[in-house]
């Protein structure tokens, strides 16, 4: 069996007797692509708050990388491998989308500020790369320059999940890259995902299109009310009842399967020739 | 301890005041996001409205005469612009009341349209200057207008001088006090109910938060604005006019400090909040004089310090617990910032400057380097600003507070105890350092102390952040800069500066051989920390830590998640700032004879992040800019030599309106920022839609290449 | 150019012309992203727009309700022609816009943002507030919350809650699933068709479930590079998927017409 990347333990969040996680027992073993789905209000976006410690869990614990990382901070947890994507953007709206990328890359000590205004600061050769290659792996080289704000919302999403890549994730939390981009680029997406496996790194991936979820992740976790109310391998999950019942519906997320499956069907064909 | 609690009580007049003032600045904050520091301006001009009817039934309407009576324009005199309105020999006390809550309400829309409309999408600090414009111009208007003169209003109805006092536990207090208790209530209740009840409230703060929004629903964010505007002044107004009896209406202008305590306990956004936290301070302000004239009460802590901080202080801390390190999900933004270019070319842009000035001011001016030297100092000073306030966003108005901390530390490391000038009584004494360790000694001071006052920044934002420290500076100043046991007898006369003399150098601007000011040394020692500086701070920008210093200011939230420890990097950000500010301060210190605690006022402070932001506060050439700007520098200066003969107040007037056109034009960015590309869209923009972005480069792209992107994607 | 499937549409597409957008052009800092795009909508008529990401759909919802500046061309609503700059005054006359950004208050409650939304006399926003609720009762036991701690699926509800409440005449909703659980999706679609038969209205949305999307629209046109490719009856380009994915790969349009 393989070591387990990040693991919850009876993780609990309650917002003033809400309890938006309700003891959740979630593994994601190292290397590979787990999907956690459920309905609006589910939990799923407190869940990533919680283990990158952006709200305070007051039950459970969380093991990162075989550490207890309970109490430690945002940036230190960020520190150690651990990166997030925003569900609502929070973009550096005044950085170009480089910057962005390079604010995550850079490592600085406390005294890099003496060696900056000496203009002195090592420039570090790994990380333009790393930047460079997360650009290139999500679109984004000829938009390196713009601002963020000049980008449609799509692309906007992709310059987040660029910055979360440059910050040499271990595990890299995904919270809906793939709102609002239409099915061809979402498929896309897909495929660039699943190459972030061969990086040295695991996936978690929040997304409300199942077309995506569906067809990249090894397994998949449900949430509702904040409880975990299925989990298992795609297929299991597209079939389960409880889950079409909370949150796939009669046919909204079976049309969207198949409409991803079509196009990368079409996609596939199209490749060789 | 009955006198004190016969303090506590008859603090509730003052505290009415507060309350009713910080009532209004509450008012103006949610209906246009602006703190109004001429909110007590407004009451000030309300007040002699009032007492100017009363006493000769004129009214002056809120302007001054564009074709003033002075040398030749004498002659001039087509045209006039009405100022003084004749309403009959002996109006009734009523319908001054009613022309002075008028004439509120007129400034009010004035405001709006005028200043606040224009600058609505301005960054905050463009807005914040945009209300100190206004303050400062109202000031002067008053001075115009109304002259200096004292007035001794009786006051009206239960608010006057003669209401016969009360009697509680053998002391008395005046029956007017209550009064104004009763009014503050009243009116913090009214406008209460009038935001709690109706849709007018609602949509209040919903189009500051999101003007779009609003608009999409069918509310004009304009009628919005403009009526809480009004609503605010009126406020003011009535402020203004039933404490006329209290004490000189001029002094209401300052009244807006503890006013904006009060606003803050409501955290800017509640009635019910603001109008406690003034009660508050009133009481506490009057309770702690009475405590500070006890025998036992360390001599070192000035009355007039505790009256003023200790209130504020506890505020602070309150907001600061309130407070969270990092915003929480879907906390509102704290607005659009400036953009922040990197500087090339700093030393060349710089010397240019300094070429160009030095011939311009000797053409025009005769004793240039005095002038040269203001500017260069305040360009050193700004950069400060542009650390702090440009890169990381942190609106400090205390860092001018933190230069006269380490003019006045240097003065007591370096002093040698045997200096004594023919003007000075009191004799120094002091650590007799080196002048390059009393310098040195002196910026660490200021360092320190810069990082304790930044501390609140830590969950403190935005605007609140400006407030919280405004009041560091009336600390600052009360406690330490004005302290006479602290500093000697200083606060009133003067510190000496020692004659300062860096490895056998002589750099001080007074030479103490020839007892003549003699620049050249101290210009050249001058330019030499600038362009050290100034590069310091250009290359700080075009570094990793510059950007994560913007990573911070755009959004704490995503910095943290990029692995940056946003309080260290804002710690950081207050201490190299403050530095700057402290070596600012000690260069200013060798070219005074002496330092005073008038060389570092409140106002000199925000006039100085005024013009740091009318040059651009983001970049170096903006604090060149900016030096140029100030008062006492090169333009001003310039200009100033040709109108010797003019009122100094109409000069202060024009000055103001200049400030507010400049903040409108420049839209926040800067003049320095209207030579660049950007500029140009900015500008352009002006005349366009302001919810055009600046173009950015995906368009610029043919549509072919567009296309070709599009399928390269896909493949 | 453009590719013309003509039928008569399903349902109630004789009414008076609500959305009328003639050769407009627009775009920002005065460079065009969208060009010679016409688009009408009637009374009670569902219609969908469409198009891969970039086509310019925001940007011509952003003109029609005068946030941007048409360029060129000429759009009325409800009549009238909208004015640059006044947005207010477009959306008293009937028209509810649910920007891409939701532009909710994320300081006022959920209740209070409703109620911002709420148009007309009192009973008919007791009404207006009623039906919307019964729409996305999901909203129910959140009233009290602030809206800027919902869920990002929540702030969905709320922003296409908002604009039900007003009983408009005109809806555009941009990108309505975005962020939302397939089920919402699946049960929001026929609401929004409701919504037209029952009252009349009219509805443009832009959709990314091209397919969930076209099940429900009268008619759809679909953008590419800012200028419409392809319009006809939703049941007709649910037959021609070729046609669809063409033009959503930016190609192919040539060929086709
Ligand atoms: N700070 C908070 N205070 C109170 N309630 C909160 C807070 N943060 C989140 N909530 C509530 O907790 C619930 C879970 O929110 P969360 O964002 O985790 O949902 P989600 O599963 O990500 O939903 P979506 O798919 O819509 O993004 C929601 O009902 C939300 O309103
Ligand atoms: N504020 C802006 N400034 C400059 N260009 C912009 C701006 N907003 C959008 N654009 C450009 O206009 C074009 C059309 O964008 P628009 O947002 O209308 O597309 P869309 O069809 O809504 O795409 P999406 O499905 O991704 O939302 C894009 O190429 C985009 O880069
Ligand atoms: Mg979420
Ligand atoms: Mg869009």
């Amino acid at each position: 069996m393989t070591k387990n990347i990040l693991e919850t333990d009876g993780l609990t969040v309650t917002f003033g007797g809400l309890n938006a996680n309700d003891s959740v027992d979630l593994a994601v073993p190292e290397g590979t692509f787990v999907g956690l789905i459920g309905p609006n209000g589910a939990g799923k976006t407190t869940f990533i708050d919680a283990i990158t410690g952006y709200v305070g869990m007051s039950a459970g614990t969380a093991t990162f990388d075989g550490e207890d990382i309970g109490a430690l901070k945002p940036h230190e947890r960020a520190g150690k491998g651990l990166i997030r994507t925003f569900q609502s953007l929070e973009l550096f709206e005044d950085l170009s989308v480089r910057d962005n990328l390079l604010v995550a890359g850079y490592p600085t000590k406390w005294y890099t500020f003496i060696l900056d205004m000496l203009h002195m600061t090592p420039k570090n050769q790994e990380i333009e790369e790393r930047v460079d290659w997360a650009l290139d792996i999500l679109n984004l080289t000829d938009v390196a320059d713009a601002m963020p704000t000049d980008l449609p919302h799509g692309r906007r999403k992709l310059v987040g999940v660029a910055r979360a890549l440059a910050a040499k994730p271990k595990l890299i939390l995904l919270d809906e890259p793939a709102a609002g981009l239409d099915t061809t680029e979402s498929t896309n997406l897909g495929r660039q995902l699943r190459t972030f496996l061969d990086h040295d790194m695991s996936v978690f991936l929040i997304d409300h299109d199942m077309g995506l979820v569906l067809s990249v992740c090894d397994y998949i976790y449900v949430l509702d009310f904040g409880q975990i109310i299925a989990q298992g391998t795609p297929a299991e999950i597209r079939e389960d009842p409880a889950v079409k019942a909370a949150y796939l519906g009669e046919q909204a997320g079976e049309v969207q399967a198949q409409e991803a499956d079509r196009i990368r069907e079409s996609q596939q064909e199209e490749v060789p020739s | 301890m009955k006198e004190l609690i016969i303090a506590l009580i008859a603090g509730v007049g003052a505290g009415g005041l507060y309350a009713m003032l910080g009532a209004g600045l509450v008012v103006a904050f949610r209906g246009s996001g602006v703190i109004n520091f001429a909110h007590g301006a407004v009451a000030a001009y309300a007040a002699y409205t009032f007492d100017e009817l009363r006493e000769n039934g004129d009214v002056y309407l809120p302007w001054f005469d564009p074709i003033p009576e002075f040398g030749f324009l004498k002659t001039l005199r087509i045209n006039n612009l009405p100022v003084k309105l004749h309403l009959g020999e002996d109006p009734s006390t009523w319908l001054a009341v009613a022309v002075a809550l008028l004439m509120s309400a007129f400034i009010g829309l004035l405001m709006h349209f005028l200043v606040f409309r224009p600058l609505r999408n301005a960054p905050t600090l463009g807005k914040v200057i945009g209300s100190v414009g206004v303050m400062l111009y109202l000031s002067s208007i008053i001075a115009v207008n109304f002259g200096g003169q004292n007035r001794a209003d009786v006051g009206f109805g239960g608010f006057t001088t003669d209401s016969p006092a009360v009697e509680i536990l053998g002391g008395t207090i005046p029956r007017s006090n209550f009064y104004l208790l009763a009014a503050a209530v009243v009116m913090g209740a009214a406008v209460w109910a009038l935001y709690r009840f109706t849709r007018f409230g609602i949509s209040t703060r919903a189009a500051d938060e999101n003007e779009k929004g609003a608009a999409l629903l069918g509310y004009s964010p304009q009628f919005i604005a403009g009526a809480n505007w009004v609503l605010a002044s009126v406020l003011a107004g009535a402020a203004g006019v039933l404490f006329i009896h209290k004490t000189q209406p001029a002094l209401f202008v300052l009244f807006v400090v503890p006013a904006l305590g009060a606003a803050l306990f409501g955290n800017l956004s509640s009635v019910p909040g603001a109008t406690v936290g003034g009660l508050l301070i009133g009481i506490a302000a009057s309770g702690g004089v009475e405590l500070a004239d006890k025998g036992w009460w360390p001599a070192w802590l000035p009355a007039e310090g505790v009256r003023n901080t200790v209130p504020l202080l506890v505020i602070i801390l309150i907001l600061y617990f309130r407070g969270d390190k990092l915003p929480i999900r879907g906390s509102i933004s704290i607005g659009r910032q400036p953009r922040a270019p990197e500087s090339n070319n700093v030393l060349i842009g710089l010397g240019v400057c300094v070429g160009i000035a030095i011939l311009l001011s000797n053409i025009f001016v005769s004793s240039w380097e005095a002038i040269l030297t203001t500017s260069l100092l305040a360009t050193l000073f700004m950069f400060s600003l542009v650390v702090l306030v440009g890169y990381l966003g942190q609106i400090s108005l205390v860092q001018f507070s933190l230069a006269g901390v380490a003019a006045f530390t240097m003065t007591r490391l370096a002093a040698d105890g045997t200096k004594v000038r023919p003007n000075d009584f009191f004799v120094n004494t002091g650590w007799d350092l080196p002048d390059p360790l009393a310098a040195l000694g002196a910026v660490i001071v200021a360092t320190i102390v810069g990082l304790v006052v930044g501390i609140p920044a830590l969950r403190i934002r935005g605007v609140q952040l400006a407030v919280v420290t405004l009041s560091a500076v009336i600390a600052l100043e009360d406690i330490l800069i004005r302290n006479t046991t602290l500093l000697g007898e200083g606060a009133k006369s003067t510190n000496p500066t020692p004659e300062p003399s860096w490895f056998g150098q002589y750099v001080g601007a007074f030479n103490p051989d020839t007892n003549r000011t003699d620049y050249w040394k101290y210009t050249a020692f001058l330019i030499l920390a600038v362009s050290l500086v100034g590069v310091a701070v250009a290359n700080l920008r075009r570094g990793a830590m510059g950007r994560k210093f913007l990573a911070v200011r755009a959004n704490e939230r995503a910095a943290a998640a990029a692995g940056i420890d946003v309080s260290k990097t804002k710690m950081l950000g207050f201490g190299i700032s403050s530095a700057i500010a402290g070596i600012a301060g000690v260069l200013f210190a060798y070219k005074l004879p002496a330092v005073s605690s008038d060389n570092f006022s409140v106002f000199a402070g925000l006039a100085l992040l005024a013009f740091a932001y009318l040059g651009g506060i983001t970049t170096i050439g903006g604090a060149v800019i900016g030096g140029l700007l100030v008062a006492g520098g090169l333009s001003a200066e310039t200009l100033g030599v040709h109108f010797e003969d003019i009122d100094v107040a109409y000069i202060n007037a024009v000055g103001a309106i200049g400030l507010i056109i400049n903040a409108i034009v420049t839209g926040g960015e800067g003049i320095a920022m209207l030579q660049t590309d950007q500029g140009k869209h900015i500008l352009a923009g002006l005349r366009r839609d302001p919810t055009i972005a600046p173009p950015d480069s995906v368009l610029n792209l043919t549509q072919e290449e567009i296309q070709g992107d599009v399928e390269g994607a896909l493949v | 150019m453009t590719d013309t499937a003509t039928t008569t549409s399903s349902s109630a597409a004789t009414g008076e012309t609500l959305l009328d957008i003639s050769n407009l052009s627009a775009g920002y800092s005065g460079v065009a992203v969208i060009r010679g795009v016409n688009l009408h909508i009637k009374s009670g008529e569902v219609v969908a727009l469409l198009g891969p990401n970039g086509a310019g759909k925001t940007t011509t919802l952003l003109t029609v309700s005068g946030l941007l500046k048409a360029l060129e061309g000429s759009v009325a609503v409800l009549g009238a022609p909208t004015t640059f700059g006044a947005p207010h005054k477009t959306a008293r006359r009937g028209l509810a816009h649910v920007p891409e950004d939701r532009s909710l208050f994320f300081g006022l409650t959920v209740q209070e943002n409703l109620k911002l939304g709420l148009r007309g006399s009192r009973s008919e926003q007791a009404a207006g507030y009623e039906t919307a609720l019964d729409l996305l009762p999901a909203l129910k036991p959140l009233m009290g919350r602030r809206a800027g701690l919902l869920s990002g699926g929540e702030q969905q509800m709320l922003a296409m809650a908002r604009a039900l409440v007003g009983k408009p005449k005109l809806l555009l909703v941009d990108e309505m699933s975005l962020g939302l659980a397939p089920i919402i999706v699946e049960r929001l679609l026929p609401i929004v068709r409701d919504i037209a038969d029952n009252t009349g209205a009219g509805v443009l949305i832009v959709e990314q479930h091209v397919h969930l999307a076209l099940e429900v629209a009268d008619r759809a046109y679909v953008m590419s590079h800012g200028e419409i490719v392809l319009e006809g009856a939703a049941a007709e380009l649910m037959e021609r998927r070729d046609l669809l994915e063409a033009s959503y790969l930016g190609g192919g349009l040539e060929e086709d017409a």
